[in-house]
């Protein structure tokens, strides 16, 4: 198929500048390529060359499909970095290659009955890579989007995954949680019946009340009452004649904060579903 | 285009034996994975649909409105089934290829001037073919888009 195919590739190895050029005037004011109209003109004729220079590459090569990767991985890059939609890119390839036969067919280079021969192989040539690149750029463009989102969400799933515990996360979670709410106990028996003072020790309470939130969601807000809770009954049981406005408050903001926390979990955890979507 | 009608009723008329040999291929072609594990039964009626609903379209002067609705709906079904967009554009790739095959197969362009005919249905058959792959490559962003966007919200 290469050698009908040849009197294609040699055309655009030489004019690859001329149907670039105008590929770019099609691409970057076509309805269905918006994104490409913003850009400068010689970045996308630039674009443009490398994919036409593609085609010697390829035909040159014992496996094409390989081949073809080493520019559409680089056009998904580079369409990804521009912030250009997959829909774009891919439309803007659909133009390059018609852009391609436009140019071939204005030169005139298959006109004899038997170019009309070579000009079905190459047809058939052009699709054939085409299809590859399409497959390549929008796999490339997914597994971009899955690098993205992996980033931004990455330390959070590291918090809330129980795999960052090993095998018997939950159960680690929970004895870590049973000794956080023991010295919380501790804690506040102590300052309170001892000390006689309900000082800033309430504080080291947000330790447990937010990572229950993390890692069991709403779940987690049964820490934060517990622990509200319990420094209203240790007031009640210890602190008598001392008034309760300042630990009410502090027992309200337990639960407020466990509460936000979870919350915002949620739209985690909704995430991270769709990362899991995203991965297939 | 009246050249490609010839193609248009084999597609029509042979979509289930067409349908058959495309969900043969798709179901063990390395790209496309996500139809190994799937019953080739389960596959077919998806494929004579699109067939179907392609030949009706495929001698429309304006056929990528109606391409973008019955492409809506397909995309819709691939990204619910969780088919990742890179292996559900090349099962479209292989749904034309089979068309192709199975005209060879028929032999239904000998002569010279069916020659020039299967020239025009290939031409044809492209451009629907990149209406359909933009189409679905849209939907399926536009899902992505809107699945992240309830997420948020939710």
């Amino acid at each position: 198929m290469q050698s009908y195919a040849a009197k294609l590739f040699d055309l655009i190895d030489l004019k690859a500048e001329n149907i670039a050029a105008q590929w770019a005037a099609d691409v970057m004011k076509h309805a269905r390529t918006p994104s490409y109209g913003s850009l400068p003109k010689e970045t996308v004729i630039e674009l443009g060359i490398k994919f036409y220079r593609l085609f010697r590459q390829m035909s040159l090569s014992d496996v094409p499909y390989e081949a073809a990767k080493s520019f559409s991985w680089k056009y998904a890059e580079e369409c990804y970095r521009k912030k250009i939609p997959l829909q774009e890119a891919f439309y803007a390839l659909i133009l390059m290659r018609r852009n391609l036969w436009l140019y071939a067919d204005f030169q005139g280079t298959f006109v004899t009955v038997l170019e009309q021969y070579q000009a079905v192989e190459s047809l058939n040539w052009t699709i054939l890579m085409f299809d590859y690149v399409s497959y390549q750029l929008t796999e490339k463009y997914h597994e971009l989007i899955k690098i993205d989102v992996d980033k931004q969400i990455g330390s959070i799933k590291t918090l809330i995954k129980d795999s960052t515990f090993g095998d018997q996360g939950h159960a680690y979670k929970t004895a870590i949680m049973i000794i956080l709410l023991l010295g919380a106990c501790i804690l506040t028996y102590y300052h309170h019946s001892e000390l006689a003072t309900g000082t800033i020790f309430t504080h080291l309470f947000y330790i447990p009340i937010i990572l229950s939130s993390l890692w069991w969601g709403k779940k987690g807000i049964f820490v934060a009452i517990f622990l509200g809770v319990l420094i209203l009954v240790s007031h009640a049981l210890f602190l008598k004649g001392t008034p309760f406005t300042d630990d009410i408050v502090r027992a309200v903001m337990f639960v407020v904060i466990g509460g936000v926390v979870s919350w915002l979990m949620g739209g985690v955890k909704k995430l991270e579903d769709l990362y899991l979507t995203l991965k297939g | 285009m009246l050249s490609s009608l010839k193609l248009l009723d084999l597609m029509a008329n042979s979509a289930e034996s067409i349908a058959r040999q495309w969900a043969k291929d798709v179901g063990r072609n390395p790209k496309t994975p996500y139809y190994h594990t799937i019953d080739q039964d389960d596959i077919i009626p998806q494929a004579v649909e699109f067939y179907q609903k392609l030949s009706r379209v495929y001698t429309d002067k304006d056929p990528f409105t109606a391409i973008q609705r019955f492409m809506g709906k397909f995309a819709e079904e691939r990204f619910q089934e969780g088919v990742p967009l890179h292996q559900a554009l090349y099962a479209i790739v292989l749904m034309r290829r089979h068309i192709w095959l199975y005209a060879e197969f028929q032999a239904i362009f000998i002569t010279i001037v069916e020659q020039q005919q299967a020239m025009d249905s290939l031409t044809r058959t492209i451009l629907m073919f990149d209406y359909i792959a933009y189409a679905l490559t849209e939907k399926y962003e536009a899902l992505l888009k809107c699945n992240y966007k309830n997420n948020k919200r939710g």
